[in-house]
């Protein structure tokens, strides 16, 4: 093994960090200016170079259309996939591509890839690292979520490739974090929850920690799930209580901006002045908010990690490590006192703080980066795959080759035979994912594999299916008749997805598709307000009585509110969601007593 | 496919513990092999060792590699067989409905459902134990009887096997999906 050195990076959703092993202690770098968390934010003012990180920042509240952040959530996913809202609250304009793929566009002739838009943020922590370490930097260590699929991964690579950087490594973040923790640890025996709330995703994995062996045990997670969504529902909550209205695209990114810097503060603070100076026409704007209040709107979102961590911590049980010894925070969302509330009430789990939430993983890059060229002694770590792979069989179902949580690099195959008799090829759909029927999961690509005709159950085909370290995946087949090999392209997004709706949306001028826009939003938000009105009668029947009057009087109010909403005529899908929103906070306690009941009179 | 048992260096034994198949994959490892070809297989050797019915086909995969597998329900699993399906189905419906709903208390109201299919789940999960214990305590009569040549027990334990670890795998993913509601 040579030893030029390796980078370890770790690319944020907000934040991203490089770092490096120096005499055998993992470190971030920091920048000229001394900065080590660089904003994962790019900007492009007219006729000039882009700028990166946090001249990009404050690019944002001028130049909101030109300015891209939160890059991430994009990355390796097609534009079908976006929800209307998604899109809507997304500063920047996203289209999709020619081969559904999504693209940011920043004026009429400009548009770039999320892979370009990360590579100018890679691009700028090479020159970081190349300027501290006074050497050149070309090959790195990258952090993913662990719960980023093949085509997200995929596109990471893509982007550090853009960036000239060779990737070493594509290494989970849970991971990284939990190398970083386990380093001066290796002697001990113990089973680690890394619980890992970024800007943009969420992940938790249950690590073994046994015989210098750090082995992922299981994981699990959600993509789109992180503190920018607190950022949003925070500036909503300032809109609606300021009575703003409709906001401009430079007013909602200074609001997001404001909701971030309260949302921080809360953390530390009971309470926090949000002011918005010359807001709007020269007129300045002043809030208070409380922690509690602040905690009402986060709640809902913290929730959504609960099932995931039972989820992992069951899998993990069934393999022998349902005692979870030690939980660790990464990521700055976890910094919010009532995450730490919640682990506590519903797992009886205290965290260790030893790790800082923002630099664990970048550690962790470094010293996987160190392993890799020779400057950190081997720790034996053993990784696994977040998602069950498998194809298409017959009747639409999913046959899984690769189980998620198997440990990677992995090799498995099978072989399939004709189906019916003079067969001349059979369609080859991998598939990614965990439910049963094949349309459900995630299609990663296709291959046709010709064969000679021949009597049902004559030809022959094997399928291999590989995981290397990196989390990603090659499929071979192989027609055992002539034993011939077809190594299926995985391409970078699925695309047979709803080509005809893609073609149409390019077609449209840019004003009707904010019209088509609004009525997407309405109809969307309209689902909502049907599924939680029947559910609002339902829920007051069953356990209306064991909540306060003032409550049943609250949740009244919302709901019609709603139905006035939904009566007009106007179809303002603002108001809607607006409402919707209301209600749907209002009857958190509620839902919370449902399920409480539920559960009454079931063992423990 | 290589040789899972001699991938880890173990003997081509039905009767092997888990806890020895971990040693030799530890051992492995540590062995600072850092090919990744060398590294997949003995991962996957790990895999399918460590499941009796995996390394069950395995075994017979060495010992008769042109038997075919007995594919049809045994009448010992035709109760189980006929209950499985309306369990499963009605969980799906449920699963669905849930996943649709994107409110807390849309969410809520359908808790009690999922607290009662959680209890049929488990119920079958209960059922498939003793049955799967019941085949793999013959695996010490299936060596004896490979000695002779002998493979009809051991292929109809498969087959019935195969079954009942896919039951198993669909309970258990209905149980952490129910979990995650």
């Amino acid at each position: 093994m040579d030893d030029e050195l390796i980078i370890g990076i770790d690319l944020g959703t907000t934040h991203s960090l490089v770092g490096v092993v120096d005499s055998g202690f993992p470190l971030v770098l920091a920048d000229e200016k001394g900065e080590r968390l660089l904003p994962s934010c790019v900007s492009w003012p007219a006729g000039q170079p882009p700028l990166v990180g946090t001249g990009a920042m404050r690019a944002r509240v001028l130049a909101p259309d030109r300015t891209v952040s939160s890059i991430k959530r994009f990355m390796g996913r097609t534009f079908a996939d976006l929800s209307p809202a998604e899109i809507e609250e997304t500063p920047y304009r996203l289209v999709p591509g020619g081969r559904g793929e999504i693209l940011v566009q920043l004026d009429e002739q400009t548009l770039v890839t999320p892979e370009e838009v990360s590579a100018l943020i890679l691009g700028r922590l090479r020159e970081t690292a190349a300027q501290a370490l006074e050497q050149p930097a070309g090959r790195a260590v990258v952090t993913v979520p662990a719960y980023f699929n093949h085509s997200q991964r995929e596109a990471t690579r893509k982007a550090a490739e853009l960036a000239g950087l060779r990737v070493e490594r594509i290494l989970n973040e849970p991971t990284a974090a939990a190398l970083a923790y386990g380093l001066d640890r290796l002697g001990e025996a113990a089973t680690v929850a890394v619980y890992d709330l970024g800007g943009g995703t969420f992940d938790l994995s249950v690590l073994q920690m046994r015989e210098g062996f750090f082995e992922v045990i299981a994981t699990a997670g959600d993509t789109r799930l992180g503190g920018d969504d607190l950022d949003l529902a925070l500036a909503r909550h300032f809109a609606d209580a300021l009575g703003l209205g409709d906001l401009s695209g430079s007013e909602a990114a200074a609001l997001r901006l404001r909701a971030r810097e309260a949302k921080e503060t809360l953390s530390n603070e009971e309470r926090v002045t949000v002011r918005l100076p010359f807001f709007r026409d020269g007129e300045s704007y002043e809030l208070e908010l409380t922690r509690e209040r602040f905690e009402r709107l986060a709640l809902s979102l913290i929730e959504r990690t609960a099932p995931i961590c039972r989820r992992a911590f069951a899998e993990a049980a069934e393999k022998g490590a349902g005692k979870i010894d030690r939980l660790i925070l990464v990521g700055g969302s976890t910094r919010i006192p009532l995450v730490r509330e919640k682990l506590h009430e519903w797992f009886g789990l205290d965290p260790d703080l030893s790790q800082h939430p923002d630099e664990a993983v970048a550690l962790g890059a470094a010293i996987q980066a160190g392993m890799l060229c020779g400057r950190v002694r081997q720790i034996l770590l053993v990784d696994v795959t977040p998602l069950s792979l498998g194809i298409e069989t017959f009747g639409g179902l999913m046959n899984v080759i690769i189980p998620r949580n198997s440990t990677i690099p992995v090799k498995a195959g099978e072989l399939f035979t004709n189906a019916v008799d003079g067969q001349e090829s059979m369609a080859i759909r991998v598939l990614q994912g965990e439910r049963e029927l094949a349309k459900d999961n995630w299609l990663l690509g296709e291959v046709v594999l010709p064969f000679a005709p021949g009597p049902k159950g004559s030809a022959r085909v094997g399928v291999q299916f590989s995981i290397n370290r990196d989390g990603i995946l090659e499929v071979l087949a192989r027609d055992t008749a002539t034993g011939e090999d077809h190594v299926l392209e995985i391409r970078n997004a699925a695309v047979d997805v709803e080509d005809e709706a893609i073609e149409r949306m390019i077609g449209e001028s840019i004003d009707f598709a904010f019209e088509d826009m609004n009525e997407r939003i309405w109809t969307e938000a309209k689902l909502k307000s049907e599924e939680l009105l029947p559910a609002v009668d339902e829920a007051l029947a069953a356990v209306g009585n064991r909540l306060p009057v003032e409550d049943r009087e609250a949740i009244a109010a919302a709901a019609e509110a709603v139905r006035s909403v939904l009566a007009s005529e106007t179809h303002d899908a603002k108001a809607l969601k607006s409402a919707n929103a209301a209600l749907d906070e209002a009857t958190q306690t509620l839902a919370a007593l449902l399920v409480e009941a539920a559960f009454e009179g079931v063992g423990p | 496919m290589t040789n899972p048992f001699a991938r880890l260096g173990l003997p081509e034994s039905l009767l092997l513990d888990p806890a020895s198949v971990e040693d030799a994959w530890r051992d492995l490892r540590r062995d600072g092999k850092t090919d990744e070809e060398a590294e997949a297989s003995g991962n996957r050797a790990r895999t399918l060792l460590s499941d009796p019915v995996s390394r069950l086909a395995a075994w017979l995969d060495l010992k008769a590699p042109d038997a075919a597998p007995d594919r049809a329900v045994a009448p010992e699993l035709m109760d189980l067989f006929a209950n499985i399906g309306p369990v499963l189905a009605s969980t799906d419906t449920l699963l669905a409905r849930h996943r649709k709903a994107t409110t807390a208390l849309a969410r809520a109201v359908l808790a009690k459902e999922a607290v009662a299919a959680q209890l049929g789940v488990q119920g079958l999960l209960q059922e498939i134990q003793p049955l799967k214990a019941a085949l793999t305590e013959r695996f010490p009569e299936f060596e004896r009887d490979a000695a002779s040549g002998e493979f009809a027990g051991s292929l109809r334990a498969l087959g019935q096997l195969k079954f009942l670890k896919r039951w198993e795998e669909q309970c258990r993913e209905r149980l952490l999906a129910l979990l995650s509601t």
